[in-house]
């Protein structure tokens, strides 16, 4: 039998991780997985922090494209404290649908502004989508851990963003226990996120006729989180988490920029409305992680995931992640995600004209429509010398391919036969990264 | 299966863990594994959060993991 002394790196780092897995709670990046290096006492305010960065670009065929760089620096603190700030940014472009059905007439919407000059039509067959779609977001974050006992965490964190039309504000907070030998972690957290709306000509008011462009200022939306975890070191190679979690946001719940089309009983738009979804939404999710190394070169991490709200979604995820090194400095992570949802209650693709006046809550969202989701993943990366001291750094290239398809076919009418109302959606991720 | 059941499955689960917690786990000593990179929990933060982030955009479900909530206009 080898004992390691009480302080080794390996035990420090372990108790890190399993705090930091506990910090996962909190919600924000910034505050996780970095890894545990613990600064010397002497460590000046500069030193010994460290950087995790990645530069992300989205593509989805015919529609957006994202360009989103991020970095994290982190430093755990002699005394056992650690600090973790975290920078996003993101910038898309491209089409976005608008929520209008296909048809197999011309279609012409007015941009959100509502000006005349910003029109755009759409061709028969084709899904509407407005081209001009564009929009910016920067994200800070910072969170902080504190040891109350040698058993005890407690961590805050706090994050604000903002873009064209959208400001958000959280701020977050969870304590963490270890008991049982530090193999058994209990951690509660709660956050409270502020949001304010700020749509390019106004909130449309919900279920108002497209036409005549009824519409209002900014808006607000907040909610509070709560997630009860427990992380288990189950053997030698093994360990487990759940999660549960419940939130419930009320305000401004639309988007703002979403309209469902009204259909006569031959299949010809007669109009168009903006969507009206409820001003509150509870969703309560249970989460389930086993991470398990089969021997010193390969392990897996096998999640799952259900979630249900009070909108009717049901939703179930599953999703397989290989760890395989290929040698002491390089490996491979193929991955493999399934998601399933059934749709929110007031999920339509069109209102029948005939059904319009007793509508009540309505959305042509197809995220929030039945489908399935499949995610191809695979990452390389390779181990370099590190940089200033430190032991080493990682360089890794990952892609992505993410394909929805809808799960049901609404009955529609014979007149839009023959048209693809719901084409799904293909999209591809690539991301390169550099930690150090 | 609802809510409910998914959650009393957990919490008996854990429960039967946390009973059991006398016996589960590892000695300080044997942490040589669950010490490796690959094995933490969080062991890619920045490509679970550029996917949490891709995920809340596109579906309609979030958190699980973490909070639900995504300090985003995309959802």
């Amino acid at each position: 039998m080898q004992l390691k002394p009480k302080n080794s790196p390996k035990s420090v780092n372990m108790r890190r991780g399993l705090m930091a897995a506990s910090c996962a709670l909190l919600g924000a990046a910034g505050a996780r997985g970095q890894e545990a290096r613990v600064a010397p006492a002497d460590s000046g305010l500069f030193e010994d922090w460290s950087v995790d960065s990645a530069l992300a670009y989205y593509h989805e065929n015919g529609r957006i494209e994202a360009i989103e760089p991020v970095v994290n620096v982190a430093k755990t603190f002699a005394d056992g404290q650690a600090l973790a700030l975290n920078v996003t940014f993101d910038a898309l472009s491209g089409s976005s649908p608008n929520g209008a059905l296909t048809s197999h007439s011309v279609q012409t919407f007015s941009s959100p502004s509502g000006k005349a000059s910003h029109s755009y039509t759409t061709a028969p067959g084709q899904l509407p989508v407005d081209p001009n779609y564009s929009d910016a977001r920067i994200a800070v974050g910072a969170d902080w851990s504190v040891p109350i006992t040698r058993v005890t965490e407690v961590s805050v964190g706090g994050k604000v963003s903002g873009e064209d039309d959208f400001y958000s504000a959280t701020v977050s907070a969870s304590i963490a226990h270890d008991f049982n030998e530090k193999n058994t972690t209990l951690t509660f957290g709660l956050n409270n996120e502020f949001d304010s709306l700020r749509p390019i000509g106004g909130a449309p008011v919900p279920g108002s006729d497209y036409a005549l462009s009824a519409k209002t200022g900014s808006k607000t939306k907040d909610g509070v989180g709560v997630v009860i975890g427990l992380t288990q070191v189950m053997s030698r190679s093994w360990v487990t988490e759940f999660n549960l979690s419940v939130d419930r946001f009320k305000g401004y719940l639309n988007d703002p920029y979403k309209i469902t089309s009204i259909i006569d009983i031959a299949g010809n738009t007669t109009g168009y409305e903006f969507e009206s979804r409820p001003d509150q939404r509870t969703r309560k999710s249970a989460y389930w992680e086993n991470r398990v190394a089969w021997n010193r070169q390969m392990s897996t991490a096998l999640s799952l995931r259900y979630m249900s709200d009070n909108w009717g979604v049901r939703s179930d995820t599953a999703q397989l992640h290989f760890h395989w090194s290929l040698s002491d400095v390089r490996y491979i992570e193929p991955s493999i995600r399934w998601y399933r949802q059934t749709a929110a209650d007031f999920y339509t693709p069109f209102i029948l004209a005939t059904e319009q006046p007793a509508i009540g809550y309505e959305s042509s969202d197809s995220r929030l429509g039945p489908f399935h989701a499949l995610t191809y993943e695979l990452k390389y990366a390779q181990k370099l010398p590190g940089l200033g001291g430190r032991a080493e750094s990682e360089i890794s290239v990952r892609a992505e391919y993410y394909q929805q398809t809808f799960a049901e076919r609404t009955a529609t009418p014979i007149g839009l036969q023959g048209l693809d109302l719901y084409p799904g959606l293909k999209a591809i991720l690539v991301q390169v990264g550099w930690r150090f | 299966m609802t809510f409910k059941q998914v959650s009393l499955i957990l919490i008996l689960g854990g429960t039967t863990l946390a009973s059991g917690c006398g016996s589960l786990g590892v000695k300080p000593w044997e942490r040589d594994t669950l010490a490796r990179s690959d094995m933490r929990l969080d062991a890619n933060p920045l490509d679970a959060a550029i996917d949490d982030h891709m995920y809340f955009s596109k579906e309609a479900s979030s958190g699980g993991r973490s909070f639900a909530g995504g300090g985003c206009g995309c959802n």
